[in-house]
């Protein structure tokens, strides 16, 4: 379907969306009095079986994961077949504000009464639908989530369940809209599983008159489409990153993209864009490689590139690669340093840190490596140990290449790490290590200045057990003193399930589980160096499959904010967990 | 982690994740789940977090313009056009796989590249603190952190409302150097026991405005002559070079249940009586459409040349889906073409009345 651009004179009418007209009925035809409204109640009697109730829940989830597909396309029309023709409940539009604030950035936020929202028949809730979302020129996307349920033991399937909506999408004029309302749904199957009461909680609008951010992929040239995850073509597991740094010496920031069939080479023109030139300057093959860094690997002025491989196939010759350094020659070209000391073993390596540990004035790298996916399964959800050896990559300088000293110093383990970050936590001098581990502890290697690295996740409070995905510092609270973000999991599926167990498993067993779908999390550094987790309810973790978190003042006021890939897969069938 | 590992049993004697549901779909293995194009923790965005300057963050993901659902893996974050404010590459492992965002919010700042001379020259591991409006704030140099992600060695500083601010290094080996007061909005190279700042040059290389989603070209691309069919679907070429005429040729893209295409169209035949400018119209509508957009045009855009999809045979002319693909560009956008043929620039949403 096209996506027309509505009139810009909407953009006006479109900022009273919702309930600054209590005297417009956006559903008249609908409408019902309030009074004849009951809340949603519990079901009378609710099922118990867990797994059954699961199964119901999933079935739920997957329905309104489609609906969310329809409603991003504005079909009102087939929408209706997620109601009941007997629907009744609250509409999404001709509520009054309860409360605006302005907040940072020029955040626009509204709460919506939802104690005097209109009652609507199933007529009105679609109608009231349209009203309020059909005006915008564009809506990037619509979630129904399923945040609990329970279930109607016994009869035609029914239930209730706690809602989260969601929407975001742009007006004409390209004023920014964000929608979100928590509230109850009565669901039956009738067929497919129907909503037949629907009633909110809260409600909530936030508008932003310009994004911080617009997409210039295709007019920049780093536009780069491949096939979809899952297909024949992308299905490796071998996830791969990007790195900027200045190839030419031109002073532009050129990126480095390794990718799955080749790597790319964005190189910075003067006119803003950028033209792709990793096979002119031969960092093309090898490709599927994971991270990848700049740095002087020879200390010759210019920037060599360093790029992580998953390569344990080659000890059974089922393809894979060594990690790659390809040396600089100062005008930007490469030469793939195939044979260099310290590369010809097979590492799973994900993220590359580059720090000179040893002060020995050449750069080191220390290699995050993670498990043979395609081999075995993590032995343990939180405390798996059979993951690939880590590797500490010691520059032998003058550019004679690498030597692995991770197992000479005790750091190369059996964690499933998948990224590390090095920096001076305690400013004395030598770089510290921060390691996060996928289903398991994270380390943290404090170095004690001769070389030699201690493990001290513990002793500092930053074990941080869970699915640690990424790790970064810098200072979020402007104290002058590095603080610590963990890129880690939550999981919707994971906490609805465990909401449940509370009663029926051992508490630490589910003090662990709680922990492995918590998310993110931040440590501010104390005036006394030790490392304090920050509240989850003060914001900035909310993710859920997160993975790299980037601290910087994107907004340039003083302060360093956050910005975090998010998301597993995304498939294109609705159905998720 | 990988889902591969989440659809086996784990060892005996563990809690089993398998026994409190979703049996069904993680016993499956994960490689034909999505081959199937099934969603694991999916439809999730990347996130933005300010920094209210109080210990809690505001999320603003939503609102922020670089939220793409498409499963960001690695992230840079950098100032890729100099104008102070940092810019966003994401790799994700979706169809549309590298991502751009420009920074369009602007500020003062101070930009800081380093230069060590008693370790490596990089100066990987040090840590600046700029003491501005909010107080200090430190950053580390580093090159490897979060996930699969190097960033610039460069750090981007912002003021605030603040004129300057003061900076302090702590270099790899443990010397704190003091470099004063630094005025805002500039980009200072720090060498290790110089004591002083060096301002380097700005090298401005402004981002592109974004083109529509769906255009095939870039700015400067050429333009070929498209085959086309006419309002009474007879073969018709779009030949940007002839129909100029020597001046600039818009390409008006609409369609049939595009109201504001509709509307705008008597200005577009008013524009066409410019001395120096030629107006077209392209309707994205399937051919089977013709029959009923034709009359619109028709009426609404006296004057106007009119080319439709459905041209046969292919060889006459390029097929114009291999330069826009009309199925996803919004409507209505007009193309801005050089007497040569060539793309300047894209007006998105109606034209300008002058």
């Amino acid at each position: 379907m096209r996506d027309p651009q509505p009139l810009p004179l909407l953009a006006a009418t479109a900022l009273l969306l919702v309930g600054c007209s209590g005297s417009e009925d956006p559903a008249s035809a609908g409408a019902q009095a309030k009074q004849d409204f009951t809340p949603i109640a519990a079901p009378s009697n609710p099922m118990t079986d867990l797994e059954l109730v699961e199964d119901r829940t999933e079935e739920v989830a997957d329905r309104l994961l489609s609906f969310s597909a329809v409603l991003v396309k504005q079909d009102f029309e087939t929408a209706q077949a997620w109601f009941a023709d007997d629907f009744q409940g609250m509409g999404f539009a001709g509520l009054l504000v309860s409360s605006e604030t302005t907040q940072l950035q020029g955040v626009v936020s509204r709460d919506f009464d939802v104690s005097r929202a209109p009652i609507v028949n199933k007529a009105g809730l679609i109608a009231s639908w349209e009203e309020t979302f059909g005006k915008w020129g564009q809506v990037s996307s619509v979630i129904w989530k399923v945040k609990g349920a329970e279930f109607q033991q016994g009869g035609r399937p029914s239930g209730r369940i706690k809602l989260y909506l969601h929407a975001t999408g742009i007006l004409p004029d390209g004023t920014m809209q964000s929608f979100a309302a928590w509230g109850w749904a009565r669901v039956k199957r009738v067929g497919d599983w129907v909503i037949d009461r629907l009633e909110f909680t809260s409600y909530n609008f936030k508008t932003l008159s310009q994004a911080p951010y617009v997409e210039v992929t295709s007019a920049a040239g780093v536009g780069h489409t491949f096939a979809r995850f899952g297909s024949d073509q992308n299905r490796s597991f071998h996830f791969n990153g990007a790195a900027a740094g200045d190839v030419d010496g031109d002073g532009d920031w050129d990126l480095f993209v390794p990718s799955d069939e080749r790597n790319f080479l964005y190189i910075a023109q003067p006119d803003g864009t950028y033209t792709e030139e990793a096979v002119q300057r031969a960092v093309d093959q090898p490709d599927d490689g994971t991270g990848a860094v700049f740095l002087d690997y020879d200390n010759d002025g210019d920037q060599d590139l360093f790029v992580a491989q998953v390569g344990w196939a080659f000890e059974d010759d089922r393809g894979g690669h060594h990690c790659a350094l390809y040396t600089n020659d100062g005008t930007g070209k490469f030469t793939h340093a195939s044979e260099l000391a310290g590369l010809g073993s097979p590492f799973v390596a994900y993220s590359p840190t580059v720090f000179d540990f040893d002060g020995d004035g050449w750069l080191d790298i220390f290699l995050s490596c993670y498990g043979m996916v395609e081999r075995e399964h993590n032995n343990s959800w939180f405390q798996a140990t059979n993951g690939y050896p880590n590797a500490l990559l010691r520059n032998l300088g003058e550019g004679k290449g690498f030597e692995d000293v991770a197992t000479k110093l005790g750091m190369a383990g059996s964690r499933w790490s998948y990224a590390s970050a090095a920096a001076d936590i305690d400013l004395d001098g030598d770089p510290d290590l921060y390691v996060a581990n996928d289903y398991g502890d994270n380390e943290f290697w404090i170095n004690a200045g001769d070389g030699t690295f201690e493990q001290q996740s513990d002793a500092r409070g930053v074990t941080d057990r869970g699915n640690g995905m990424g790790v970064s510092f810098g200072d979020l609270n402007q104290d002058g003193r590095l603080d610590l973000y963990v890129s880690n999991m939550s999981s919707t599926a994971g906490n609805r399930i465990l909401d449940r167990l509370e009663d029926s498993i051992d508490q630490e067993t589910y003090l662990v589980l709680r922990k492995l779908a918590a998310g993110n999390s931040i440590f501010f550094q104390e005036q006394d160096g030790n490392l304090k987790r920050l509240p989850k309810n003060a914001g900035g973790v909310g993710a859920s499959w997160a993975w790299s978190a980037n601290l910087a003042d994107l907004n340039l006021d003083g302060r360093l904010d956050i910005f975090c890939t998010n998301g597993f897969v995304t498939g294109n069938l609705a159905f998720d967990t | 982690m990988v889902a591969s590992t989440v659809c086996d049993t784990p060892s005996e004697g563990e809690f089993k994740l398998q026994s409190v549901g979703n049996e069904g779909f993680l016993d499956r293995h994960n490689s034909q789940i999505f081959a199937e194009g099934r969603s694991f923790s999916g439809n999730e965005r990347d996130k933005l977090f300010l920094n209210r300057g109080d210990g809690t963050f505001a999320d603003i993901s939503d609102l922020s313009g670089c939220d793409s659902p498409g499963d960001g893996r690695g992230v840079i974050c950098a100032d890729l056009d100099d104008d102070g404010d940092l810019d966003l590459f994401v790799h994700e492992i979706q169809r549309e796989r590298h991502h751009l965002y420009r920074n369009n919010l602007g500020g003062k700042f101070i930009k800081v590249r380093l230069v060590a001379t008693s370790g490596q020259h990089e100066a990987i591991g040090a840590t600046v603190i700029i003491h501005g409006p909010e107080g200090p704030v430190a950053q580390p140099l580093t090159r490897g952190a979060g996930f699969v992600s190097c960033q610039a060695p460069e750090l981007v500083f912002g003021l605030g409302t603040a004129d300057s601010g003061t900076i302090e290094v702590v270099w790899p080996g443990g010397a704190k150097e003091d470099f004063g007061t630094i005025k805002a909005n500039s980009r200072v190279l720090l060498t290790e026991g110089s004591g002083q700042a060096t301002n380097f040059a700005a090298r401005p290389r402004p981002l592109p405005d974004p083109l529509p989603k769906g255009l095939l070209l870039r700015i400067g691309d050429t333009l070929p002559a498209l085959g086309m069919l006419d309002a009474q679907g007879e073969l018709a070429i779009l030949d940007p070079i002839a129909l100029a005429d020597g001046g600039e040729l818009w390409i008006n893209m609409w369609g049939k249940s595009c109201v504001p295409c509709i509307k705008e169209m008597p200005l577009l035949s008013e524009h066409d009586k410019s001395a120096d400018l030629r107006v077209v119209l392209l309707c994205t509508d399937p051919p089977q459409h013709r029959a009923q957009a034709a009359p619109i045009a028709a009426k609404r855009a006296t004057g106007l040349a009119d080319f439709y999809l459905g041209a046969e045979p292919r060889d006459v002319a390029a097929p114009p889906e291999n330069y826009i693909d009309l199925l996803r560009l919004p409507i209505p956008t007009t193309l801005r073409i050089s007497a040569e043929g060539k793309l300047l620039g894209v007006i998105r949403g109606t034209v300008p009345p002058h």
